[in-house]
């Protein structure tokens, strides 16, 4: 078994040093006028290099590219769809941080890549493997307000936001990207469709080509979708186990056919857990896996930390980790 | 009901109140001296003297919109959980995170047990209150939100983190009826974060209000209320303050199946728009708000604190909201 040392989305894009303003500075500029988008783009480029360079200097073997150029995991691709505006705040998920909600008014179609270009920065500056990774279908439908009749429906707005990501993905795999991560954690909401949430996966997987799909689910517990999401075709199913104490045990028990992403590390909380509680976890969770590789990451993208405790979280994992790396 | 409440502790209002959520933008010359004070640049001292110099400018500027109860501005804060823990002991204060967009703060971290230790708005609340005969709001974050929205790296879990700050900010919501505030407003926009939780924010407000001699608001916004409508009407608290025009008055249909049973502060401006609203879109507003509770019961402000806008915007906004209550009340009297 390979245990693979990764993060799980974002990285924080400021930290206390003036260097580590820059992106917060230039965006500021620029509402005032002062600054061009160019000068943005070159502020992202700056702190993409270092959210990238902080996780490899952290022991990672994949890193991210810090999800930096991204207003909020909602946005960033609804937004950027023909077909959608962009309307008021919404807390995402039980954390700190608001998304702004996209409202569709017309028929939702992409008109140029999102993350290629994102991709291709990230890998140009990074020594490391870079895993990209997108919002699911089902997440972006179901954080949509509708104006447009047709999309009143819920499946409509989980096909055609498929329809548009499943074109990101075919491009990313295209590029020779290896390994592509989908968060739909909205799947974790008390009333979810899991069927429509389902064919949302599905039209992603048919166009992994090469690539590995790695379906990650975070604020909320699983346990009760665990035998659910192990029929999904995807190649890894990332897992949240800061919300349920019962789901190393069922996962001990019930096993995995696919590669697990074991988010034992709480993302959301700067206290670093004992490690004697994640090395017990671990050596329960990696024999059930029946895959050649699994995944350690934190629970959630790192950019609800400040900097210095992402930093030191990561740190936290890969020391804990190196013990089972064979 | 809560009229007499307020005619009890001495406090009469017209109709239609209208009110601030808490806080206004900070001038520039107290932007830029809070960063030279950052750097160390300049003293203490100084940084207060500009702060009080802000402060007195939001009252006047109330006062000649015709603001009928004010707020403090909150030029002397930089965030309304971090304020509080700076403040408290067993807080250490963390480097920056993300809120939304391109707005941070520093989100604290509780390492050790959380105590209240000398007022902490008190000073503030008694100077804002000296510069005006209008009624000014004393203004605290709630316990369910300070909790919710720090690290908590010693308590074992949310629900005793929760109610040990209950216990210590009762403590200032003392010391501000001690000094003569009346009208207290306790934040808790963290309320609908996870619906199970309705019953231990409830638990802690009890503790934090529970026989204290004042009017009480609770401001909350930008979450999904419809989870926990009208579940959190149970809140002891007499008035809650809502932003209702970022999300596009979708409130109100919940308030028609379940009645509003508290008075109800309407935010009838968006406060994330640079676009000024006109007083007819605002005027629609507040009739709106008036299908859905007795005339008596409706108070009316901005959605959110105006922090984020420019000074000319935040007026602007302010200048709207009191045109159309002023339209609003004529055509009711």
């Amino acid at each position: 078994m390979n245990l693979i040392l990764t993060n799980a989305g974002s990285y924080p894009r400021i930290g206390d040093s003036p260097e580590l303003q820059v992106l917060r500075q230039t965006l500021a500029r620029f509402d005032r006028g002062e600054a061009s988008e160019a000068d943005i783009r070159r502020a992202e480029d700056e702190m993409v290099r270092r959210a990238i360079t902080e996780q490899i200097e952290a022991g990672l073997d994949v890193v991210t590219d810090g999800q930096i150029r991204w207003y909020d995991p909602i946005s960033h691709l609804a937004g950027k769809l023909r077909g959608t505006k962009i309307n008021g705040l919404l807390r995402y998920f039980d954390t700190n941080f608001y998304f702004r909600q996209p409202v569709i008014v017309d028929r939702l179609v992409r008109e140029r890549p999102i993350l290629l270009e994102e991709y291709r920065y990230a890998r140009s500056v990074s020594s490391r493997p870079v895993k990209p990774v997108l919002t699911g279908p089902y997440t972006l439908a179901v954080f949509s307000l509708v104006e447009r009749g047709e999309y009143r429906d819920l499946e409509r707005r989980v096909e055609d936001y498929a329809a548009a990501l499943a074109a990101e993905v075919a491009e990313l795999a295209a590029e020779g990207v290896e390994l592509i991560q989908v968060d739909e954690p909205a799947i974790v909401l008390e009333d979810a469709a899991f069927d429509l949430f389902a064919a949302g996966i599905r039209a992603l997987a048919e166009a992994k080509g090469a690539a590995r799909l790695a379906l990650y689910i975070s604020f909320g517990d699983v346990s009760t979708l665990y035998a659910q999401l192990q029929e999904l075709p995807v190649d890894v199913l990332g897992l949240d186990f800061t919300y349920s104490p019962q789901l190393v045990e069922r996962v001990a028990v019930e096993g995995s056919a696919k590669a697990l992403g074991l988010g034992l590390i709480d993302g959301r909380n700067t206290k670093l857990e004992p490690e004697a509680e994640v090395t017990a976890a671990l050596e329960r969770l990696l024999p059930a896996i029946h895959s050649d590789v699994a995944y350690l990451n934190p629970s959630t993208g790192l950019e609800f930390l400040p900097r210095d405790r992402a930093f030191r979280k990561l740190r936290h994992l890969v020391t804990i980790g190196m013990r089972f790396k064979s | 009901m809560s009229r007499e409440k307020l005619r009890a502790l001495g406090i009469d209002l017209p109709l239609l109140p209208t009110t601030s959520v808490g806080s206004f933008p900070k001038p520039e010359e107290l932007q830029r001296a809070r960063a030279q004070w950052a750097r160390g640049l300049i003293s203490r001292d100084e940084l207060e003297r500009l702060e009080r110099r802000a402060t007195e400018f939001w009252i006047r500027t109330q006062e000649e919109l015709g603001i009928d109860v004010l707020v403090d501005g909150e030029q002397y804060r930089g965030d309304m959980v971090t304020y509080f823990a700076e403040n408290m002991r067993g807080f250490e204060i963390g480097g920056l995170v993300r809120s939304y967009g391109n707005r941070y703060y520093r989100k604290p971290i509780i390492v050790s047990e959380v105590r209240w230790e000398r007022p902490i708005t008190v000073p503030w609340w008694r100077f804002a209150q000296g510069l005006t005969t209008r009624p000014v709001k004393g203004m605290l974050t709630g316990p369910y939100t300070v909790m919710d929205w720090s690290f908590n790296e010693y308590y074992p879990d949310r629900r005793a983190t929760c109610l040990a700050l209950a216990r210590e900010i009762r403590k200032e919501v003392e010391a501000l009826i001690e000094a003569g505030a009346r009208i207290i407003q306790i934040d808790e926009p963290a309320l609908s974060v996870r619906p199970s939780e309705l019953g231990l924010a409830r638990e802690a407000m009890q503790i934090v209000t529970e026989g204290l001699p004042a009017y009480f608001i609770s401001h909350a916004c930008y979450g999904a209320f419809e989870k926990i409508y009208p579940d959190m009407l149970a809140l002891p608290v007499d008035n809650f303050d809502l932003e209702m025009s970022n999300s596009n008055l979708d409130l109100l249909e919940h308030f028609k199946r379940f009645p509003f049973t508290k008075d109800l502060s309407f935010g009838v401006v968006d406060v994330h728009s640079h676009v000024i609203e006109d007083v007819e879109t605002v005027v629609a507003r507040i009739r709106q708000g008036l299908e859905v509770v007795p005339t008596e019961a409706l108070w009316i402000d901005p959605d959110c604190g105006l922090k984020t806008r420019t000074v000319e915007e935040a007026i602007a906004k302010l200048r709207v909201i009191v045109e159309a209550v002023t339209r609003v009340r004529a055509a009711l009297a």
